[in-house]
């Protein structure tokens, strides 16, 4: 019951967040780009309800449209980690032997370093820019993904159906495709929406360590590194936009809790391994 | 069991772990090379004239082949030669270096950890015995909070609201633990607090789900009807069986706390490894990236052992 | 025509023989032991890397925020930015550019030894030899014989005369401070780490990247100096940091402030705030062999079509002036105050010069800038100006400054935020970066009136006609437009209320004041 209240709870700051973000970013009055050089730094008013930042522009139309690009470029990134780590652990997991041997242990190199290092150090190679950051968002969840994909591909390989499917003569990338895709379907969903969330930090504290997002794009990192430049004259931007960011990743976050919670019980344990 | 067996699996795991070294040094050094910029413009500054970068080049021999290059560092590296740093601390081994910055993370790691622990093992108790109730829903809710909320603003809003009105945490460095204990615990507590936040969350959830999943099982009814006193079921029985996967999060989130350590120790000054790596990376100063990167590895490659060793003393079946 | 320079000198020998003789009859511990416990925690903020305390292989800013605690030179500025005597008690000039110094007496190495003209001579030489090259060779080229006739005289030829050799020669990031010679040839390698010089502090411990601690210098030179016992330096490397250490009582002085706190930390009681015009130059570096900015129609219509005084307002929070040229009004001598038109907004006059010019509205141009902070911001408040004004495409790429740098060097951009500081003398901001051979022309602007202009400019030595000559220099390249000049930057130091005795000057001296340093209460 708890769970059905914490998930709707998640469902509906996640809905207002969704609408916020596309719709409201652009119902605002204000450009999120356009440089406003007489009203800088305003206190939170009724016209600025998080107030402007240095160079005039309304932080609230900011948060919102830098809101959505931080989504997206998570929800690109993850995406991207999902589809090839998913295809990596079952192809692992299906042919076993050397190539398991060979895959996993490149997923486990990845996998042994820290998350933000790995993200910081593409950033360094690659150059900055919307596309680079959702590259290392990808890299950091790649390894999750393919050890999730290959721990339940494990499992149901030697379910009855599948080995019914197997000595039928199915193709294994049928069999992959059809009888154990949609069964690991769910758990790689509940992942990526806990990832998802976490893909916005990512990016965040790559923006925020100035090896984010090409300007005059914003997005949370971008503007939260403006805000602590001028945290002493107008705390507020900092200050705002991280509150505003951590309630939307609650929303994210107890959603993602209560599909877990949803999810099979057998699928929870993979889940956590 | 028998000891061939046993002996010849840590023979395996230390190959193995020796081949993740290699390769994981092989992939930073090469992405490093990769990486356009020039470690001379770093050292040299606002005097970088062709003639002084091309000298530098050559002493430190940049102007080699790159393959040469990694020859000279493994080889380096194979007699525990770590080379010296080209522009964080030009001239000081890198070895040296790392051993003054590696105690430092490892104080504010375990510091973060312990809180972290602490922190989720009074929630996450609380709210499986009081499921549903008030309680459960004020934890689960503080747990999600914390998880969601971006460490590096946690940091800032923590030193600006926090240190600057209350002296009682200075605002600023780090005193070591060797110089003076209360020091430490008082100038580390609030970036461990930072660091310690998500990660508190998501093992307080961990254990939460653990403890209800295992509070159902046959073994724990069965206990509870033998005439076991509740107290007697939920350590013996129910948390220990629920601490495997508590454990096995909680080495899993050692990747998670290494990489938030990167950006929490720049933020308040920190001398700690992660503030190295950055400045390394930075500054293209080649070896004491490539030394960072591999100490990371090697914490993170030691704490799975460790979390597996654990599991199996928690967990008798797993570790025949 | 002689010009004798050193009137000064006498008088601080009297003053140092009284000191001497009072301290000595009344047999109490001299000044300098009063405060001798005291430890004052001097940050040096916005960095944390200090590979060497040699001055001869010293580059970097806070290198040098150290070594003038630890060395001193033949000269040094007085607040005027005049160089006058400090190691030398007197100097001439002679007319062929040659210069004579005396040096002072009974100077201690913080080694005990005494400070004589061989180890002056020996400290040039080591910036001339080309077995290891010192990156502040070009200070000292144009001297072409050191001779020493006796152990407090030194006398420097120059093959022609280089108005800038006095200048360099002063406590600044020159690397022309005076080092032992006996103890330098004992290891020279080890030297950096291991500094020996005649300063107010000699180095006690080293942290790299963490902190270093000085100790007072008892036989410093000048009677009473240092007040202070120990100085603390922690390297902090987020300026913001910086900040919150001194509000938090965490250190005593900042090297740096960040522009956008400066005003509101201005108004605070409980801290002091010097403030000042700095010696440094900001500007948006063009790559004039490429397009769009091959055409000079164009060039000059990119430099009207934004308002320098937007940027002082919102990059730099009012913490700077906008400039009309390269060299910072604090070079009194070479600034021409007069703003120049074509650095002046003006939309009217900028879309004329887009018309002449062989590109039109429309055109892209990548402007390169770094990090997360002002650097980044100035090159996004231009771009949109720029594209509001001409109807261009100017985008912003953000990168580290090192791959920056190193685009620059290759010229591999087509325009960068960019910019130098600390520099002291107007052949460095000139010289060096408009003349077709100076090494920091990223603009790759050629110009032979000019050449010749500032090379007469170094061969004058008479500091008004010099000076005259860098007003016309200014006058001449502006007209080119191979860079946009933008501003000048204040420099800042951030002090507990309890501390005092600290002279700012405009090139962002730090370790030259700690002898000075006093606290109360």
């Amino acid at each position: 019951m708890l769970r059905n209240r914490t998930m709707l709870a998640g469902l509906t700051i996640t809905l207002v967040v969704l609408f916020g973000v596309t719709a409201g970013a652009a119902l605002m009055p204000y450009s999120a780009e356009t440089m406003d050089f007489i009203d800088v730094l305003e206190p939170p008013s009724l016209a600025h309800p998080l107030g402007t930042d240095s160079f005039g522009r309304d932080v609230l139309t900011r948060v919102l449209v830098g809101g959505r690009i931080s989504l997206v470029i998570s929800l690109c990134g993850v995406a991207l980690a999902a589809v090839l780590g998913t295809l990596t652990g079952m192809a692992a997991a299906w042919r076993g032997g050397a190539t398991e041997t060979a895959l996993m242990g490149l997923v486990d190199l990845l996998f042994a370093f820290p998350s933000f290092v790995l993200a910081l150090f593409l950033m360094v190679v690659l150059g900055y820019g919307v596309q680079d950051v959702a590259l290392a968002i990808a890299l950091v969840y790649f390894p999750i993904f393919a050890r999730l994909a290959r721990n339940l591909t494990r499992v149901l390989r030697d379910e009855p159906y599948v080995q019914a499917a197997r000595l039928i003569g199915q193709p294994a990338p049928m069999i992959l495709a059809r009888e154990i895709l949609p069964n690991i379907l769910s758990a790689l969903m509940v992942q990526a929406s806990i990832a998802i969330a976490f893909g916005v930090v990512i990016e965040a504290g790559l923006s925020f360590l100035g090896l984010g997002v090409q300007p005059p794009t914003p997005s949370l990192g971008v503007i939260m590194a403006d805000g602590r430049e001028y945290f002493q004259k107008a705390p507020w931007v900092l200050t705002l936009t991280g509150l505003a960011v951590s309630v939307a990743l609650l929303g994210l976050n107890l959603l993602g809790d209560g599909l877990r919670d949803l999810a099979d019980p057998k699928l929870r344990q993979a889940l956590r391994a | 069991m028998d000891v061939r067996a046993l002996t010849q699996g840590g023979v395996r795991r230390a190959l193995v772990l020796a081949a993740t070294l290699i390769a994981g040094a092989l992939a930073v050094f090469f992405a490093m090379k990769a990486a356009p910029g020039d470690p001379a413009l770093t050292a040299l500054g606002e005097n970088a004239r062709p003639d002084l970068v091309a000298a530098f080049r050559h002493a430190h021999h940049l102007d080699l082949p790159v393959s040469a290059q990694f020859a000279l560092w493994i080889g380096g590296a194979a007699r525990g030669d770590f080379g010296q740093s080209l522009t964080l601390a030009g001239g000081v081994p890198v070895a040296s270096l790392i051993a003054t910055r590696l105690p430092v993370t490892a104080f504010i790691g375990a510091y973060a950890l312990v809180l972290a622990v602490a922190l989720s093992l009074v929630i996450g108790t609380v709210s499986a015995l009081q499921r549903g109730r008030l309680a459960d829903t004020i934890g689960t809710s503080f747990a999600v909070l914390g998880v969601s909320m971006p460490d590096f603003w946690l940091g800032y809003v923590l030193i600006f609201f926090l240190a600057l009105n209350f002296p009682v945490f200075p605002s600023y460095g780090f005193v070591s633990p060797t110089a003076s204990l209360r020091g430490a615990l008082l100038s580390g507590f609030l970036p461990a607090l930072a660091i310690a936040a998500p990660m508190a969350a998501v093992f307080a959830r961990t254990l939460r789900a653990a403890l209800l999943e295992v509070l159902h099982r046959e073994y724990v009814t069965v206990a509870r009807s033998l005439g076991f006193g509740p107290r007697f079921v939920f350590f013996h029985y129910v948390m220990r069986n629920a601490l495997i996967p508590y454990v096995t999060v909680l080495g899993l989130q050692v990747r998670y706390l290494l990489g938030g350590v990167v950006v929490i120790e720049r933020i308040f000054g920190i001398p700690g490894m992660g503030s190295l790596m950055v400045d390394g990376a930075f500054g293209r100063d080649y070896p004491v990236v490539q030394a960072c990167a591999l100490t990371f590895l090697a914490i993170v490659l030691l704490t799975n052992l460790l979390v597996d060793a654990l599991c199996a003393r928690l967990d008798p079946r797993r570790a025949a | 025509m002689d010009t004798q320079q050193g009137q000064r000198g006498p008088t601080r020998r009297e003053v140092f023989r009284a000191g001497t003789a009072i301290a000595a009859s009344s047999l109490l511990p001299p000044p300098a032991l009063a405060a001798a416990d005291a430890t004052i925690r001097a940050g040096i903020t916005g960095y944390d890397v200090v590979n060497t305390l040699d001055p001869a292989y010293a580059a970097l800013i806070p290198e040098y925020y150290l070594i003038w605690a630890v060395y001193n030179a033949l000269l040094k500025f007085n607040a005027d930015m005049q160089p006058v005597p400090d190691l030398a008690e007197s100097f001439k000039v002679a007319e062929n550019g040659g210069l004579e110094f005396k040096l002072r007496q009974g100077v201690k190495f913080h080694d005990g030894s005494t400070m004589t003209s061989d180890d002056v001579k020996f400290s040039f030489e080591r910036l001339l030899d080309d077995k290891a090259p010192s990156p502040n060779k070009s200070k000292v080229s144009a001297i072409s014989a050191i001779d020493t006739p006796d152990p407090l005289t030194v006398r420097l030829q120059t093959k022609e005369p280089f108005a800038p050799l006095l200048t360099f020669l002063a406590n600044a990031r020159t690397g022309t401070q005076v080092v032992p010679r006996k103890v330098v040839q004992a290891d020279p390698t080890g030297f950096g780490r291991k500094p020996c010089g005649t300063g107010a502090y000699m180095l006690k411990t080293w942290n790299p990247n963490q902190a270093l601690r000085f100790a007072a210098h008892t036989e410093y030179f000048v009677p009473g100096l240092p007040t202070i016992g120990t100085v603390d330096v922690p390297l902090i490397a987020e300026e913001t940091s910086g900040v919150t250490a001194l509000l938090g009582h965490q250190v005593d002085l900042t090297s740096t402030a960040p522009f956008a706190d400066v005003p509101e930390l201005a108004k605070r009681q409980d801290i002091k705030v010097l403030r000042q015009a700095g010696l440094n130059t900001r500007f948006i570096s063009l790559n004039n062999r490429k397009p769009p900015f091959d055409d000079v129609h164009f060039r000059r219509a990119v430099s009207l079509a934004f308002d320098r005084n937007v940027l002082i307002r919102v990059v730099l929070f009012g913490e700077g002036v906008a400039t009309s040229g390269l060299i910072p009004p604090s070079l009194k001598a070479s600034y021409d105050p007069t703003p120049k038109p074509l650095t002046i907004y003006n939309a009217q006059r900028a879309k004329e010069e887009l018309a002449k010019s062989k590109y039109q509205a429309g055109t892209a141009a990548t402007m390169l800038t770094w990090g997360a902070g002002w650097w980044k911001r100035i090159a996004e408040v231009i771009a949109a100006q720029v594209n509001q004004t001409l109807g261009t495409q100017f985008t912003v790429e953000v990168n580290e400054a090192n791959t920056v740098f190193s685009r620059l060097k290759s010229g591999d951009y087509q325009c960068s935020v960019w910019g130098w500081l600390g520099m002291i003398d107007p052949d460095e901001y000139s010289y060096d970066i408009l003349h077709s051979q100076g090494w920091r022309n990223f603009a790759y602007y050629s110009n032979p009136k000019l050449d010749e202009l500032l090379v007469a400019a170094r061969r004058e030595l008479d500091a008004a006609k010099r000076g005259q000559m860098y007003r016309e220099s200014e006058a001449l390249w502006i007209q080119d437009m191979p860079i946009l000049p933008c501003f000048c930057s204040n420099v800042h130091n951030l002090l507990a209320r309890n501390v005092s005795g600290f002279t700012q000057l405009p090139y962002s001296n730090f370790g030259d004041q700690f002898a000075t340093l006093t606290l109360s209460g």
